[in-house]
């Protein structure tokens, strides 16, 4: 199923099992990529062990450009403010590369650096809270959401308000979810991750997982009126 | 044969999550939104709706994060990481700047500094004696006398009180302490005696 509108009925009328699509195609280049990330963090891992310092450094280079991007969409989908994501994402890269050596092959390096991004998210919107509790104006700031608008789409200007408003309801819709069900579900939706990697990363059970992310999607569907 | 009843909404949510997987649905649930209009219907509004949050969000997320933004969070990431594993920088400011001038104050001050501020100490005190000596004579022998033979007023007074208490007490109550008392001069014989 994609985006276009397609339902589950083939083009003759008879409906179909759900079959991989994109979505899944992405899915499994991400797969690909899980196994090659892990891969490399042992190299560095061990380059690091061997003082080689330079070439670690260049090798984790390779780290960053497979996970820059989906760390991105996390930390921004949890703080709402490109800034700060974008120090999310370098902290956590950061304090991925310095302890390196403590990395297990057990863990798929995705599965262990989402983990350390997330925290650090949690931690800046804890921070967040704390500050806006003694300031003007609580929660997701009307200055995080116009820093947010400010990432428009392009195209004539109705479309863009458009896609500003459905995009700013989405937002509070989204901040308006428990905070466990939050996670999971930006990390199951927006992380492309399963709800076993999910799993592995909350230290939730993987039923557990699914139950959250039921409820957030229904919730999401209820608070949007089924339709964005 | 009478159809199974619908599909619940979790149901139809994992079906929709193993589809986004690329796995295979649940054989009964696959069967029956084959043959359920209703229920394959509800699937897709479920799937058209979560498909679209996603889009909806990563569009978001990328336009926020462009290219450029990514290349420049890289460089700054690789500065970052220069840092890592190195010992941490020690501030050089004050420590160098104070050695600096010690250093320079002691090769500027010759020995003969020292020599003339020794000089100038002992010719003071040397002035400062002889002024002293000076400006307060010391005084003669026979003024010294003199001053002894006049009684002072201070010593007289207690002379008398002294008397006028033995002369209260007389002499001891206790008998015992009469053989004492009478060896023990007393301070008006002595002072009679002078």
């Amino acid at each position: 199923m994609n985006g276009d509108g397609r339902t589950a009925q083939g083009a003759d009328g008879t409906p179909v099992s759900p079959a991989p699509t994109g979505a899944a195609e992405g899915r499994s280049a991400v797969i690909t990529a899980v196994s090659d990330d892990s891969r490399i963090a042992v190299e560095v891992r061990g380059l690091v062990e061997r003082g080689a310092m330079d070439a670690a450094r260049d090798r984790f280079a390779e780290l960053v450009g497979i996970h820059q991007r989906r760390a991105s969409r996390i930390a921004y989908q949890y703080l709402r403010d490109v800034a700060e994501a974008d120090e999310a994402v370098q902290d956590a890269f950061v304090k991925v590369f310095s302890r390196i050596t403590s990395y297990r092959e057990a863990w798929p390096f995705e599965v262990w650096f989402t983990r350390i991004l997330i925290n650090g998210c949690l931690d800046r919107r804890k921070a967040r809270t704390r500050r806006d509790r003694w300031s003007v104006g609580g929660g997701i700031s009307a200055a995080n959401e116009a820093r947010a608008s400010m990432a428009r789409p392009e195209g004539d200007p109705e479309r863009q308000a458009l896609a500003r408003e459905r995009r700013a309801r989405l937002a509070a819709a989204i901040d308006r979810l428990d905070g466990r069900q939050r996670t999971v579900f930006m990390l199951c939706h927006f992380g492309d991750c399963t709800p076993r990697e999910v799993s592995a990363m909350t230290g939730l059970n993987e039923s557990t997982v699914r139950v959250h992310l039921f409820r957030a999607a229904r919730k999401l569907r209820a608070l949007l009126g089924g339709k964005l | 044969m009478r159809r199974a009843l619908h599909l619940q909404d979790d149901r139809l949510f994992d079906c929709y999550l193993a589809q986004r997987q690329g796995e295979a649905a649940d054989p009964p649930t696959a069967e029956h939104l084959a043959d359920c209009d209703s229920c394959a219907a509800r699937y897709a509004e479920l799937a058209l709706f979560m498909d679209g949050v996603r889009a909806e969000g990563d569009a978001e997320a990328d336009a926020a994060f462009t290219p450029e933004r990514l290349r420049a969070q890289q460089q700054q990431i690789a500065r970052r990481m220069e840092a890592v594993g190195r010992p941490a920088r020690v501030l050089s400011f004050p420590g160098r700047v104070v050695q600096g001038t010690i250093r320079a104050s002691t090769l500027r001050s010759p020995r003969w500094t020292a020599a003339a501020a020794a000089a100038g100490l002992f010719l003071g005190i040397a002035l400062g004696a002889t002024y002293e000596w000076d400006s307060h004579p010391r005084p003669s022998a026979p003024a010294i006398s003199a001053r002894a033979a006049v009684p002072n007023p201070d010593v007289a007074a207690d002379a008398d009180f002294m008397s006028e208490l033995e002369l209260a007490l007389d002499r001891p109550h206790t008998r015992e302490l009469a053989a004492f008392d009478a060896f023990t001069p007393h301070f008006r014989e002595i002072r009679d005696s002078r």
